[in-house]
Protein backbone atom coordinates (compact mmCIF):
# COMPACT_ATOMS: atom_id res chain seq x y z
CA UNK A 1 0.00 0.00 0.00
CA UNK A 2 2.76 2.37 0.98
CA UNK A 3 4.58 1.45 -2.18
CA UNK A 4 1.55 2.33 -4.23
CA UNK A 5 1.24 5.79 -2.63
CA UNK A 6 4.92 6.55 -2.94
CA UNK A 7 4.74 5.30 -6.53
CA UNK A 8 2.03 7.88 -7.28
CA UNK A 9 3.56 10.78 -5.43
CA UNK A 10 7.21 10.45 -6.50
CA UNK A 11 8.22 12.97 -9.15
CA UNK A 12 8.76 11.54 -12.62
CA UNK A 13 12.33 11.43 -13.69
CA UNK A 14 12.81 12.55 -17.28
CA UNK A 15 15.64 11.45 -19.41
CA UNK A 16 17.44 14.26 -21.31
CA UNK A 17 16.58 14.25 -25.01
CA UNK A 18 19.47 14.78 -27.34
CA UNK A 19 18.49 17.01 -30.31
CA UNK A 20 20.74 17.06 -33.30
CA UNK A 21 20.60 19.27 -36.38
CA UNK A 22 20.54 17.38 -39.57
CA UNK A 23 22.46 18.66 -42.53
CA UNK A 24 20.51 19.11 -45.77
CA UNK A 25 22.63 17.30 -48.20
CA UNK A 26 20.21 17.46 -51.15
CA UNK A 27 21.54 19.05 -54.27
CA UNK A 28 20.18 22.39 -55.48
CA UNK A 29 19.82 23.15 -59.09
CA UNK A 30 19.90 26.82 -60.00
CA UNK A 31 17.38 27.64 -62.68
CA UNK A 32 17.32 30.84 -64.71
CA UNK A 33 14.67 32.43 -66.88
CA UNK A 34 15.21 31.87 -70.46
CA UNK A 35 16.42 35.23 -71.75
CA UNK A 36 15.17 34.57 -75.23
CA UNK A 37 11.71 33.72 -74.04
CA UNK A 38 11.58 36.90 -71.94
CA UNK A 39 12.65 38.91 -74.89
CA UNK A 40 9.98 37.27 -77.00
CA UNK A 41 7.33 38.12 -74.43
CA UNK A 42 8.40 41.76 -74.05
CA UNK A 43 8.04 42.21 -77.77
CA UNK A 44 4.39 41.22 -77.57
CA UNK A 45 2.03 44.25 -77.17
CA UNK A 46 -0.17 42.38 -74.68
CA UNK A 47 2.65 42.47 -72.14
CA UNK A 48 3.50 46.12 -72.63
CA UNK A 49 2.13 48.19 -69.69
CA UNK A 50 3.60 51.52 -70.68
CA UNK A 51 1.12 54.15 -71.79
CA UNK A 52 2.08 55.59 -75.06
CA UNK A 53 0.59 59.07 -75.43
CA UNK A 54 -1.36 59.62 -78.55
CA UNK A 55 0.34 62.13 -80.79
CA UNK A 56 -2.75 64.35 -81.15
CA UNK A 57 -3.04 65.10 -77.38
CA UNK A 58 -3.23 68.77 -76.41
CA UNK A 59 -0.64 70.54 -74.29
CA UNK A 60 -3.10 70.63 -71.37
CA UNK A 61 -3.74 66.86 -71.57
CA UNK A 62 -0.03 66.19 -71.76
CA UNK A 63 0.55 68.36 -68.73
CA UNK A 64 -2.01 66.38 -66.69
CA UNK A 65 -0.54 63.10 -67.85
CA UNK A 66 2.88 64.29 -66.73
CA UNK A 67 1.42 65.48 -63.42
CA UNK A 68 -0.28 62.19 -62.65
CA UNK A 69 2.81 60.21 -63.65
CA UNK A 70 4.87 62.36 -61.33
CA UNK A 71 2.28 62.12 -58.54
CA UNK A 72 2.07 58.33 -58.81
CA UNK A 73 5.85 58.18 -58.72
CA UNK A 74 5.92 60.28 -55.55
CA UNK A 75 3.25 58.13 -53.90
CA UNK A 76 5.12 54.95 -54.78
CA UNK A 77 8.21 56.32 -53.11
CA UNK A 78 8.39 54.88 -49.57
CA UNK A 79 9.38 58.04 -47.66
CA UNK A 80 7.59 60.81 -49.50
CA UNK A 81 4.61 58.54 -50.34
CA UNK A 82 3.79 57.82 -46.68
CA UNK A 83 4.16 61.49 -45.78
CA UNK A 84 1.84 62.62 -48.58
CA UNK A 85 -0.75 59.92 -47.81
CA UNK A 86 -1.02 61.03 -44.18
CA UNK A 87 -1.03 64.66 -45.29
CA UNK A 88 -4.01 64.01 -47.56
CA UNK A 89 -5.86 62.16 -44.78
CA UNK A 90 -5.30 65.07 -42.34
CA UNK A 91 -6.37 67.64 -44.95
CA UNK A 92 -9.55 65.68 -45.75
CA UNK A 93 -10.38 65.30 -42.05
CA UNK A 94 -9.86 69.05 -41.54
CA UNK A 95 -12.11 69.80 -44.53
CA UNK A 96 -14.88 67.55 -43.19
CA UNK A 97 -14.60 69.15 -39.73
CA UNK A 98 -14.73 72.63 -41.28
CA UNK A 99 -17.84 71.77 -43.32
CA UNK A 100 -19.57 70.38 -40.20
CA UNK A 101 -18.69 73.48 -38.14
CA UNK A 102 -19.92 75.79 -40.89
CA UNK A 103 -23.10 73.75 -41.42
CA UNK A 104 -23.89 73.99 -37.68
CA UNK A 105 -23.23 77.72 -37.76
CA UNK A 106 -20.64 77.53 -34.98
CA UNK A 107 -18.15 80.27 -34.38
CA UNK A 108 -14.67 78.96 -35.22
CA UNK A 109 -13.26 80.82 -32.24
CA UNK A 110 -15.51 78.94 -29.85
CA UNK A 111 -12.51 77.01 -28.55
CA UNK A 112 -10.62 80.14 -27.61
CA UNK A 113 -13.48 81.17 -25.33
CA UNK A 114 -13.72 84.65 -26.79
CA UNK A 115 -16.36 85.78 -29.23
CA UNK A 116 -15.29 87.25 -32.52
CA UNK A 117 -16.39 90.76 -33.31
CA UNK A 118 -19.64 91.15 -35.16
CA UNK A 119 -19.20 91.69 -38.88
CA UNK A 120 -21.15 94.68 -40.10
CA UNK A 121 -21.89 95.18 -43.78
CA UNK A 122 -22.03 98.97 -43.30
CA UNK A 123 -18.30 99.44 -42.97
CA UNK A 124 -18.02 101.92 -45.78
CA UNK A 125 -17.77 105.47 -44.54
CA UNK A 126 -20.25 107.97 -45.91
CA UNK A 127 -17.53 110.53 -46.09
CA UNK A 128 -13.99 110.52 -44.84
CA UNK A 129 -13.27 113.87 -43.24
CA UNK A 130 -9.62 113.54 -44.22
CA UNK A 131 -10.49 113.41 -47.91
CA UNK A 132 -13.00 116.24 -48.16
CA UNK A 133 -11.84 119.42 -49.86
CA UNK A 134 -13.49 121.65 -47.25
CA UNK A 135 -12.76 125.07 -48.76
CA UNK A 136 -13.91 124.02 -52.23
CA UNK A 137 -17.05 122.26 -50.98
CA UNK A 138 -17.88 125.14 -48.64
CA UNK A 139 -17.56 127.67 -51.48
CA UNK A 140 -19.89 125.54 -53.58
CA UNK A 141 -22.44 125.28 -50.78
CA UNK A 142 -22.39 129.04 -50.19
CA UNK A 143 -22.62 129.79 -53.92
CA UNK A 144 -25.73 127.59 -54.24
CA UNK A 145 -27.26 129.00 -51.05
CA UNK A 146 -27.16 125.58 -49.35
CA UNK A 147 -26.29 126.98 -45.93
CA UNK A 148 -27.46 123.84 -44.15
CA UNK A 149 -24.80 121.83 -45.98
CA UNK A 150 -22.37 124.67 -45.25
CA UNK A 151 -22.89 124.27 -41.49
CA UNK A 152 -22.39 120.54 -41.82
CA UNK A 153 -19.08 121.08 -43.62
CA UNK A 154 -17.99 123.58 -40.98
CA UNK A 155 -18.75 121.02 -38.26
CA UNK A 156 -16.92 118.20 -40.03
CA UNK A 157 -13.97 120.53 -40.60
CA UNK A 158 -13.89 121.40 -36.89
CA UNK A 159 -13.78 117.67 -36.12
CA UNK A 160 -10.91 117.21 -38.57
CA UNK A 161 -8.95 120.11 -37.09
CA UNK A 162 -9.43 118.76 -33.57
CA UNK A 163 -8.40 115.28 -34.69
CA UNK A 164 -5.29 116.67 -36.44
CA UNK A 165 -4.34 118.41 -33.20
CA UNK A 166 -5.02 115.17 -31.29
CA UNK A 167 -7.68 116.82 -29.16
CA UNK A 168 -10.14 114.10 -30.12
CA UNK A 169 -9.85 110.64 -31.65
CA UNK A 170 -12.15 110.77 -34.67
CA UNK A 171 -14.10 107.60 -35.41
CA UNK A 172 -17.18 107.54 -37.66
CA UNK A 173 -19.27 105.63 -35.10
CA UNK A 174 -18.69 108.09 -32.24
CA UNK A 175 -21.45 110.51 -31.31
CA UNK A 176 -21.03 114.27 -31.01
CA UNK A 177 -21.44 114.02 -27.25
CA UNK A 178 -18.45 111.67 -27.06
CA UNK A 179 -16.28 114.23 -28.88
CA UNK A 180 -17.40 116.93 -26.45
CA UNK A 181 -16.43 114.69 -23.54
CA UNK A 182 -13.03 113.94 -25.12
CA UNK A 183 -12.06 117.62 -24.93
CA UNK A 184 -10.13 118.16 -21.72
CA UNK A 185 -9.99 121.98 -21.81
CA UNK A 186 -13.28 123.21 -20.23
CA UNK A 187 -13.35 126.40 -22.34
CA UNK A 188 -12.99 124.49 -25.61
CA UNK A 189 -15.47 121.89 -24.42
CA UNK A 190 -18.09 124.55 -23.67
CA UNK A 191 -17.50 126.30 -26.99
CA UNK A 192 -17.62 123.07 -28.97
CA UNK A 193 -20.77 122.07 -27.08
CA UNK A 194 -22.45 125.27 -28.31
CA UNK A 195 -21.28 124.65 -31.87
CA UNK A 196 -22.61 121.09 -31.65
CA UNK A 197 -26.02 122.38 -30.56
CA UNK A 198 -26.06 124.76 -33.55
CA UNK A 199 -25.04 121.97 -35.91
CA UNK A 200 -27.69 119.59 -34.53
CA UNK A 201 -30.49 122.13 -34.80
CA UNK A 202 -29.55 122.96 -38.38
CA UNK A 203 -28.55 119.50 -39.63
CA UNK A 204 -30.79 117.06 -37.73
CA UNK A 205 -33.54 119.55 -36.90
CA UNK A 206 -33.51 121.09 -40.38
CA UNK A 207 -34.01 124.57 -38.94
CA UNK A 208 -33.96 127.25 -41.58
CA UNK A 209 -30.72 129.22 -41.88
CA UNK A 210 -30.24 132.27 -44.07
CA UNK A 211 -27.12 134.04 -45.31
CA UNK A 212 -26.86 136.32 -42.26
CA UNK A 213 -27.29 133.49 -39.75
CA UNK A 214 -24.78 131.40 -41.65
CA UNK A 215 -22.23 134.22 -41.50
CA UNK A 216 -22.66 134.28 -37.70
CA UNK A 217 -22.26 130.52 -37.43
CA UNK A 218 -19.20 130.54 -39.69
CA UNK A 219 -17.61 133.28 -37.61
CA UNK A 220 -18.19 131.20 -34.52
CA UNK A 221 -16.58 128.13 -36.11
CA UNK A 222 -13.62 130.22 -37.32
CA UNK A 223 -13.10 131.56 -33.80
CA UNK A 224 -13.17 128.01 -32.44
CA UNK A 225 -10.70 126.71 -35.03
CA UNK A 226 -8.43 129.73 -34.51
CA UNK A 227 -8.39 129.17 -30.76
CA UNK A 228 -6.85 125.77 -31.24
CA UNK A 229 -3.73 126.82 -33.14
CA UNK B 1 -31.12 132.03 -33.52
CA UNK B 2 -33.68 129.22 -33.69
CA UNK B 3 -37.34 130.10 -33.39
CA UNK B 4 -39.59 127.65 -31.58
CA UNK B 5 -41.41 125.43 -34.02
CA UNK B 6 -43.11 123.25 -31.44
CA UNK B 7 -44.26 124.29 -28.02
CA UNK B 8 -42.88 121.71 -25.63
CA UNK B 9 -43.39 123.78 -22.48
CA UNK B 10 -46.41 121.84 -21.24
CA UNK B 11 -44.76 118.51 -21.98
CA UNK B 12 -41.51 119.43 -20.25
CA UNK B 13 -43.36 120.77 -17.21
CA UNK B 14 -45.33 117.52 -17.00
CA UNK B 15 -42.15 115.45 -17.28
CA UNK B 16 -40.50 117.45 -14.50
CA UNK B 17 -43.56 117.04 -12.30
CA UNK B 18 -43.63 113.27 -12.80
CA UNK B 19 -39.89 113.05 -12.12
CA UNK B 20 -40.36 115.06 -8.96
CA UNK B 21 -43.32 112.94 -7.80
CA UNK B 22 -41.50 109.68 -8.38
CA UNK B 23 -38.23 111.03 -7.01
CA UNK B 24 -39.89 111.73 -3.66
CA UNK B 25 -40.45 108.01 -3.08
CA UNK B 26 -38.03 106.18 -5.35
CA UNK B 27 -34.40 106.78 -4.57
CA UNK B 28 -32.06 106.64 -7.56
CA UNK B 29 -33.37 104.64 -10.57
CA UNK B 30 -33.22 107.83 -12.68
CA UNK B 31 -32.96 105.92 -15.95
CA UNK B 32 -35.87 103.67 -14.99
CA UNK B 33 -38.03 106.71 -14.25
CA UNK B 34 -37.04 108.39 -17.53
CA UNK B 35 -37.84 105.27 -19.54
CA UNK B 36 -41.19 104.94 -17.78
CA UNK B 37 -42.05 108.53 -18.70
CA UNK B 38 -40.79 108.05 -22.27
CA UNK B 39 -42.92 104.92 -22.61
CA UNK B 40 -45.99 106.79 -21.41
CA UNK B 41 -45.36 109.64 -23.87
CA UNK B 42 -44.56 107.30 -26.78
CA UNK B 43 -47.76 105.29 -26.28
CA UNK B 44 -45.91 102.08 -25.46
CA UNK B 45 -46.12 99.25 -22.98
CA UNK B 46 -43.26 98.64 -20.59
CA UNK B 47 -41.77 95.49 -19.12
CA UNK B 48 -39.80 95.98 -15.91
CA UNK B 49 -37.42 93.17 -15.09
CA UNK B 50 -35.47 92.74 -11.91
CA UNK B 51 -34.93 90.60 -8.87
CA UNK B 52 -37.52 90.88 -6.10
CA UNK B 53 -37.41 94.03 -3.97
CA UNK B 54 -35.93 96.60 -6.34
CA UNK B 55 -39.09 98.76 -6.58
CA UNK B 56 -40.42 97.49 -9.91
CA UNK B 57 -44.03 97.35 -8.80
CA UNK B 58 -43.68 100.55 -6.80
CA UNK B 59 -42.33 102.42 -9.84
CA UNK B 60 -45.19 101.20 -12.00
CA UNK B 61 -47.77 102.12 -9.34
CA UNK B 62 -46.29 105.59 -8.97
CA UNK B 63 -46.41 106.28 -12.70
CA UNK B 64 -50.02 105.19 -12.71
CA UNK B 65 -50.82 107.39 -9.71
CA UNK B 66 -49.18 110.42 -11.28
CA UNK B 67 -51.80 110.36 -14.02
CA UNK B 68 -55.42 111.12 -13.35
CA UNK B 69 -56.59 107.93 -15.03
CA UNK B 70 -58.18 104.62 -14.07
CA UNK B 71 -55.74 102.06 -12.77
CA UNK B 72 -56.10 98.34 -12.34
CA UNK B 73 -53.76 95.65 -11.20
CA UNK B 74 -53.67 92.02 -12.26
CA UNK B 75 -51.51 89.66 -10.26
CA UNK B 76 -50.42 86.93 -12.65
CA UNK B 77 -50.40 83.47 -11.10
CA UNK B 78 -49.91 79.98 -12.58
CA UNK B 79 -53.66 79.22 -12.42
CA UNK B 80 -54.86 82.51 -13.94
CA UNK B 81 -57.20 82.02 -16.92
CA UNK B 82 -57.63 84.32 -19.95
CA UNK B 83 -61.20 85.08 -18.86
CA UNK B 84 -59.84 86.32 -15.50
CA UNK B 85 -58.02 89.00 -17.48
CA UNK B 86 -60.37 89.83 -20.32
CA UNK B 87 -63.73 89.22 -18.66
CA UNK B 88 -66.41 86.67 -19.35
CA UNK B 89 -70.04 86.29 -20.42
CA UNK B 90 -72.34 85.41 -17.54
CA UNK B 91 -75.91 84.18 -17.94
CA UNK B 92 -78.40 86.63 -16.53
CA UNK B 93 -81.60 84.67 -15.65
CA UNK B 94 -83.70 87.83 -15.38
CA UNK B 95 -83.13 88.70 -19.03
CA UNK B 96 -82.47 85.11 -20.11
CA UNK B 97 -79.36 86.30 -21.93
CA UNK B 98 -75.61 86.30 -21.56
CA UNK B 99 -74.11 89.48 -20.26
CA UNK B 100 -70.45 90.38 -20.69
CA UNK B 101 -68.63 91.26 -17.49
CA UNK B 102 -65.51 93.29 -18.22
CA UNK B 103 -62.25 91.99 -16.82
CA UNK B 104 -59.53 94.01 -15.08
CA UNK B 105 -57.82 94.70 -18.40
CA UNK B 106 -60.34 97.50 -18.94
CA UNK B 107 -58.61 100.58 -17.65
CA UNK B 108 -56.06 103.20 -18.62
CA UNK B 109 -52.98 102.07 -16.77
CA UNK B 110 -52.80 98.31 -16.18
CA UNK B 111 -50.21 96.92 -13.85
CA UNK B 112 -49.56 93.27 -14.68
CA UNK B 113 -47.51 92.12 -11.74
CA UNK B 114 -45.19 89.12 -12.09
CA UNK B 115 -46.32 88.59 -15.69
CA UNK B 116 -44.05 85.61 -16.22
CA UNK B 117 -45.71 83.54 -13.49
CA UNK B 118 -48.68 82.78 -15.78
CA UNK B 119 -48.41 80.13 -18.52
CA UNK B 120 -48.45 80.89 -22.27
CA UNK B 121 -52.23 80.38 -22.55
CA UNK B 122 -52.93 83.36 -20.29
CA UNK B 123 -50.13 85.41 -21.82
CA UNK B 124 -51.78 85.00 -25.22
CA UNK B 125 -54.88 86.77 -23.92
CA UNK B 126 -52.87 89.99 -23.94
CA UNK B 127 -51.78 89.83 -27.60
CA UNK B 128 -54.75 91.59 -29.16
CA UNK B 129 -55.27 94.18 -26.47
CA UNK B 130 -51.60 95.20 -26.34
CA UNK B 131 -51.22 95.68 -30.07
CA UNK B 132 -54.67 96.74 -31.26
CA UNK B 133 -56.05 98.30 -28.08
CA UNK B 134 -59.15 96.16 -28.32
CA UNK B 135 -60.43 92.77 -27.25
CA UNK B 136 -62.78 90.42 -29.02
CA UNK B 137 -65.01 88.23 -26.88
CA UNK B 138 -67.97 86.18 -28.10
CA UNK B 139 -67.87 87.91 -31.47
CA UNK B 140 -67.95 91.42 -29.99
CA UNK B 141 -65.03 93.82 -30.16
CA UNK B 142 -64.48 96.18 -27.26
CA UNK B 143 -62.15 99.15 -27.74
CA UNK B 144 -59.89 100.31 -24.95
CA UNK B 145 -59.98 103.89 -23.75
CA UNK B 146 -56.98 106.06 -24.54
CA UNK B 147 -54.45 106.18 -22.96
CA UNK B 148 -54.01 102.44 -22.56
CA UNK B 149 -50.72 101.30 -21.15
CA UNK B 150 -49.58 97.95 -19.77
CA UNK B 151 -46.86 98.14 -17.16
CA UNK B 152 -45.67 94.62 -16.48
CA UNK B 153 -43.12 93.40 -14.00
CA UNK B 154 -41.24 90.15 -14.11
CA UNK B 155 -38.48 88.37 -12.32
CA UNK B 156 -35.58 87.18 -14.44
CA UNK B 157 -36.45 83.87 -16.10
CA UNK B 158 -33.89 81.96 -14.07
CA UNK B 159 -36.04 82.53 -10.95
CA UNK B 160 -38.15 79.73 -9.47
CA UNK B 161 -41.62 79.23 -10.98
CA UNK B 162 -41.30 81.57 -13.93
CA UNK B 163 -41.89 81.07 -17.67
CA UNK B 164 -40.27 82.81 -20.61
CA UNK B 165 -42.78 85.13 -22.28
CA UNK B 166 -43.75 84.28 -25.88
CA UNK B 167 -41.74 86.23 -28.49
CA UNK B 168 -44.95 87.66 -29.95
CA UNK B 169 -45.79 89.18 -26.60
CA UNK B 170 -42.29 90.45 -25.89
CA UNK B 171 -42.37 92.24 -29.25
CA UNK B 172 -45.41 94.20 -28.03
CA UNK B 173 -43.47 95.88 -25.25
CA UNK B 174 -41.84 99.16 -26.23
CA UNK B 175 -39.13 98.84 -23.58
CA UNK B 176 -37.73 96.18 -21.35
CA UNK B 177 -36.17 98.04 -18.46
CA UNK B 178 -33.73 96.14 -16.32
CA UNK B 179 -34.05 97.43 -12.78
CA UNK B 180 -30.74 97.07 -10.99
CA UNK B 181 -29.85 97.00 -7.33
CA UNK B 182 -29.35 100.46 -5.78
CA UNK B 183 -25.84 101.69 -5.01
CA UNK B 184 -24.60 101.79 -1.42
CA UNK B 185 -25.43 105.49 -1.13
CA UNK B 186 -28.87 104.96 -2.63
CA UNK B 187 -29.59 102.05 -0.31
CA UNK B 188 -28.58 104.18 2.68
CA UNK B 189 -30.86 106.94 1.46
CA UNK B 190 -33.75 104.47 1.08
CA UNK B 191 -33.28 103.32 4.67
CA UNK B 192 -33.02 106.88 5.97
CA UNK B 193 -36.17 107.94 4.14
CA UNK B 194 -38.34 104.99 4.88
CA UNK B 195 -37.41 103.36 8.15
CA UNK B 196 -39.77 105.66 10.07
CA UNK B 197 -42.53 105.97 7.48
CA UNK B 198 -45.08 103.56 6.11
CA UNK B 199 -44.78 103.21 2.35
CA UNK B 200 -48.58 103.11 2.02
CA UNK B 201 -48.83 106.58 3.56
CA UNK B 202 -46.27 107.94 1.09
CA UNK B 203 -48.18 106.39 -1.80
CA UNK B 204 -51.49 107.82 -0.61
CA UNK B 205 -49.93 111.27 -0.57
CA UNK B 206 -49.10 111.08 -4.29
CA UNK B 207 -51.39 113.31 -6.33
CA UNK B 208 -51.96 113.09 -10.11
CA UNK B 209 -49.97 115.68 -12.03
CA UNK B 210 -51.22 114.91 -15.53
CA UNK B 211 -54.75 114.57 -16.86
CA UNK B 212 -55.83 112.15 -19.59
CA UNK B 213 -56.22 115.04 -22.03
CA UNK B 214 -52.70 116.24 -21.25
CA UNK B 215 -51.31 112.77 -21.91
CA UNK B 216 -53.18 112.65 -25.23
CA UNK B 217 -51.92 116.12 -26.13
CA UNK B 218 -48.29 115.23 -25.28
CA UNK B 219 -48.54 112.06 -27.37
CA UNK B 220 -49.85 114.04 -30.34
CA UNK B 221 -46.95 116.49 -30.08
CA UNK B 222 -44.42 113.66 -29.97
CA UNK B 223 -45.95 112.00 -33.03
CA UNK B 224 -45.26 115.16 -35.00
CA UNK B 225 -41.60 115.56 -34.08
CA UNK B 226 -39.02 115.75 -36.84
CA UNK B 227 -36.71 112.85 -37.75
CA UNK B 228 -34.09 113.49 -40.41
CA UNK B 229 -34.20 110.82 -43.19
CA UNK B 230 -30.60 109.75 -42.55
CA UNK B 231 -31.55 108.97 -38.97
CA UNK B 232 -34.45 106.82 -40.16
CA UNK B 233 -31.91 104.96 -42.28
CA UNK B 234 -29.66 104.66 -39.23
CA UNK B 235 -32.47 102.99 -37.25
CA UNK B 236 -33.16 100.64 -40.18
CA UNK B 237 -29.47 99.69 -40.35
CA UNK B 238 -29.42 98.81 -36.64
CA UNK B 239 -32.54 96.65 -36.94
CA UNK B 240 -31.36 95.08 -40.18
CA UNK B 241 -28.06 94.12 -38.60
CA UNK B 242 -29.85 92.22 -35.83
CA UNK B 243 -31.32 89.97 -38.54
CA UNK B 244 -27.93 89.21 -40.13
CA UNK B 245 -25.80 89.04 -37.03
CA UNK B 246 -24.21 85.64 -36.51
CA UNK B 247 -24.56 85.87 -32.75
CA UNK B 248 -28.33 86.15 -33.02
CA UNK B 249 -30.89 83.44 -33.64
CA UNK B 250 -33.83 85.87 -33.83
CA UNK B 251 -33.54 89.42 -35.11
CA UNK B 252 -35.75 92.43 -34.43
CA UNK B 253 -39.01 93.04 -36.29
CA UNK B 254 -40.11 96.16 -38.20
CA UNK B 255 -42.22 96.89 -35.12
CA UNK B 256 -38.91 97.29 -33.29
CA UNK B 257 -37.77 99.92 -35.81
CA UNK B 258 -40.98 101.87 -35.32
CA UNK B 259 -40.63 101.53 -31.57
CA UNK B 260 -37.08 102.87 -31.74
CA UNK B 261 -38.15 105.94 -33.72
CA UNK B 262 -41.13 106.65 -31.42
CA UNK B 263 -39.08 106.19 -28.28
CA UNK B 264 -36.28 108.41 -29.65
CA UNK B 265 -38.87 111.11 -30.35
CA UNK B 266 -40.12 110.89 -26.77
CA UNK B 267 -36.57 111.25 -25.45
CA UNK B 268 -35.90 114.20 -27.78
CA UNK B 269 -39.05 115.92 -26.46
CA UNK B 270 -37.98 115.24 -22.88
CA UNK B 271 -34.72 117.07 -23.69
CA UNK B 272 -36.71 120.02 -25.04
CA UNK B 273 -35.96 119.32 -28.71
CA UNK B 274 -38.49 118.87 -31.47
CA UNK B 275 -36.12 116.74 -33.52
CA UNK B 276 -34.24 113.51 -32.99
CA UNK B 277 -30.45 113.16 -32.79
CA UNK B 278 -28.34 109.98 -33.05
CA UNK B 279 -27.87 110.11 -29.26
CA UNK B 280 -31.62 109.68 -28.75
CA UNK B 281 -31.59 106.58 -30.94
CA UNK B 282 -28.59 105.10 -29.16
CA UNK B 283 -30.18 105.83 -25.79
CA UNK B 284 -33.31 103.81 -26.62
CA UNK B 285 -31.73 101.08 -28.76
CA UNK B 286 -30.90 98.68 -25.92
CA UNK B 287 -34.23 98.78 -24.00
CA UNK B 288 -36.14 98.59 -27.30
CA UNK B 289 -34.18 95.68 -28.78
CA UNK B 290 -32.94 93.60 -25.85
CA UNK B 291 -36.16 91.58 -25.39
CA UNK B 292 -36.88 91.30 -29.12
CA UNK B 293 -33.74 89.46 -30.13
CA UNK B 294 -32.46 85.99 -29.20
CA UNK B 295 -28.90 84.75 -28.97
CA UNK B 296 -27.76 81.56 -30.68
CA UNK B 297 -27.34 78.73 -28.15
CA UNK B 298 -23.54 78.68 -28.47
CA UNK B 299 -23.30 82.43 -27.80
CA UNK B 300 -25.60 82.04 -24.83
CA UNK B 301 -23.31 79.33 -23.47
CA UNK B 302 -20.32 81.61 -23.98
CA UNK B 303 -21.97 84.07 -21.60
CA UNK B 304 -22.70 86.74 -24.19
CA UNK B 305 -25.83 88.84 -23.57
CA UNK B 306 -28.21 90.54 -25.97
CA UNK B 307 -27.06 93.88 -24.54
CA UNK B 308 -23.46 93.03 -25.54
CA UNK B 309 -24.52 92.28 -29.12
CA UNK B 310 -26.57 95.49 -29.36
CA UNK B 311 -23.56 97.46 -28.11
CA UNK B 312 -21.33 95.77 -30.72
CA UNK B 313 -23.81 96.62 -33.47
CA UNK B 314 -24.05 100.27 -32.44
CA UNK B 315 -20.28 100.58 -32.21
CA UNK B 316 -19.89 99.42 -35.80
CA UNK B 317 -22.49 101.54 -37.55
CA UNK B 318 -21.45 104.98 -38.69
CA UNK B 319 -23.27 107.91 -37.11
CA UNK B 320 -25.05 109.88 -39.85
CA UNK B 321 -23.53 113.31 -39.73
Amino acid sequence: MLWTISGFTAPAVQKPVQKQLRMDSSKLILRNFDAEKIKAYTEQTEFSYKETPPDQDSLWARFWRWFWNWFTGVLENKTSGTFIKYGIIVALAALVAYIIIKAMGLDLKIFTGKSKMVEIPYSESLENIHEINFSGELDKAIATGNYRLGVRLLYLHALKVMNDHQLINWQPEKTNQIYIEELTDPVKRKHFGELTTQFEYIWYGEFFINKESFAEVKKDFDTFNGRRT
Amino acid sequence: MFNKRTDLTQLNTAVEQIRETLGKIIVGQKDTIDFLIAGLLADGHILLEGVPGVAKTLSAKLVAKSIDASFSRIQFTPDLMPSDVLGTSVFDPRNAAFEYRKGPIFGHIILVDEINRAPAKTQSALFEVMEERQITVDGHTYLMDEPFMVLATQNPIEQEGTYRLPEAQLDRFLFKIEVKYPSLEEETAILLNQHQHRLDDSLKAVQPVLSIDQVKSCRAIIKGLHVEPKLIEYVAKITHETRNNKSLYLGASPRASLAMVNAAKAFAAMQGRDFVTPEDIIKVATPVLTHRIMLTPDKEMEGLTTNDVIAQIIQKIEIPR
